[in-house]
């Protein structure tokens, strides 16, 4: 994280700085095979004496080389896949884009209920003996069942999951370095993989669709009884 | 031979082949340097504020030193350094004043667009022996105001900036002496 400051306010901005690392599309879902339309992109690169051969067969069949990462990008239709094999720069963001933001959250081990659900502990002295961050009550005697009711909040694995931020502005594109950077702060710890797609709740960017080749498969209309 | 067992045997070199794509990463490995020395350009483009805080210059701030730092609105604040906070661009200062015998202190981000001068009023006259001064909030330590300091600095700098004093060095800050750096090459 660092900052960016505005020479004519002076208003300084918490940014965020990622950078693109050989991003390539490697290949398509579609909802005829597949049931949906989905672009699938890898990220790095990776040796391939360190990659199976299925997945070899994968990546050559689609004539790209092994990747580091693999995710998949889901779009409306068929006019939202990308060439494969296409590169996919920093120069796809424009400056002043909103973008969603998913990233593995940074793993908080087992935490306790303070951290995880907030709960307030005990007081720091008058006479509590070892309880201070405890959870307490976990529940009604008799009445309330006579058992801890599933879904309890209680002590555990905190962190390491899936975290989507949306809105997220980007300040500055530099396509030569690969480098985006987005205002504010986005999940996951420093080094981590992120995923930028275009913000679903914002106006779609003014930019020219980038299509592939594949023309649209129109379905034969089926008779309904 | 059946088909699994050629499958087995068959080796795909092809498919270990393909070359890999340029990649930015390798090439500039380290973005948030980069980054900060890009943004540094359009925040100090002379440069002159990263050299005044260099750590290879000998008359950069210290902790221990009086600085006086005057805002885009006008406005002066002066104090004792207690800490010199380097982030790259969110690099701070730490000063401590006593107005109107209430301690107050006040971080300044040194390459704010507010902040349009930083000078050295006075220097220590011993380096201090750690980066961090929190010790001067106690009583025992706590240097007081410096409004004194900082009066005989702006007379100062008035007499020579009208030139009566026929110092021809605009900065007018004197050297560090060498005697408050004992020590440094020791480091």
């Amino acid at each position: 994280m660092s900052a960016v400051y505005n020479t004519e306010t002076g208003c300084r901005q918490a940014c965020t700085i990622v950078q693109m690392d050989r991003v390539q599309v490697v290949a398509h879902k579609t909802r005829q095979r597949n049931g949906y339309y989905a672009v699938q992109v890898g990220s790095g690169w990776k040796h391939p004496s360190n990659v199976t051969r299925s997945e070899l067969g994968h990546y050559a069949g689609h004539g790209v080389s092994p990747k580091r990462h693999l995710v998949e990008f889901k779009v409306r239709d068929e006019r939202g896949l990308l060439g494969i094999g296409q590169m996919i720069g920093a120069g796809w963001f424009q400056e002043g884009q909103y973008i969603d933001v998913r990233a593995n959250s940074r793993g908080m081990g087992f935490a306790g209920g303070m951290k995880r659900h907030g709960f307030k502990g005990q007081g720091a002295s008058h006479g509590v003996s070892l309880t201070h961050r405890s959870m307490g009550s976990s529940g009604q005697s008799q009445g309330g069942g006579s058992r801890v009711l599933p879904g309890k909040k209680m002590p555990g694995r905190m962190g390491g999951h899936q975290v989507t931020t949306q809105n997220v502005k980007v300040v500055k594109v530099d396509e030569e370095k690969g480098i985006v950077v987005l205002n504010g702060c986005i999940p996951g710890p420093d080094g981590c993989l992120v995923k930028l797609s275009d913000a679903i709740k914002k106006p779609w960017p003014e930019i020219p669709m980038v299509t592939s080749d594949a023309q649209a498969v129109a379905e034969p209309l089926k008779e309904t009884t | 031979m059946n088909h699994w067992a050629q499958l087995r045997n068959c080796s795909r070199e092809e498919d270990k082949n393909i070359p890999p794509t340029p990649s930015a990463r390798n090439k500039f490995p380290t973005p948030l340097i980069d980054w900060t020395a890009q943004h540094l350009k359009d925040i100090d483009p002379t440069g002159s504020r990263t050299r005044l805080f260099a750590k290879d210059n000998k008359d950069a701030p210290q902790p221990g030193d009086i600085l006086l730092v005057t805002f885009k609105t006008g406005d002066p604040f002066s104090g004792v350094c207690l800490s010199i906070r380097r982030r790259g661009v969110d690099t701070g200062i730490l000063l401590r004043n006593r107005l109107m015998m209430t301690g107050v202190e006040m971080w300044v981000k040194i390459y704010s667009p507010n902040v349009t001068a930083i000078e050295v009023v006075k220097r220590a006259e011993k380096r201090a022996r750690r980066a961090r001064l929190y010790y001067m909030r106690k009583p025992k330590h706590d240097r007081g105001s410096v409004e004194g300091e900082v009066e005989e600095y702006l007379k100062r700098r008035r007499l020579i900036r009208s030139g009566a004093l026929g110092i021809k060095d605009p900065t007018m800050s004197t050297k560090r002496p060498e005697s408050s750096r004992s020590g440094v090459k020791a480091r």
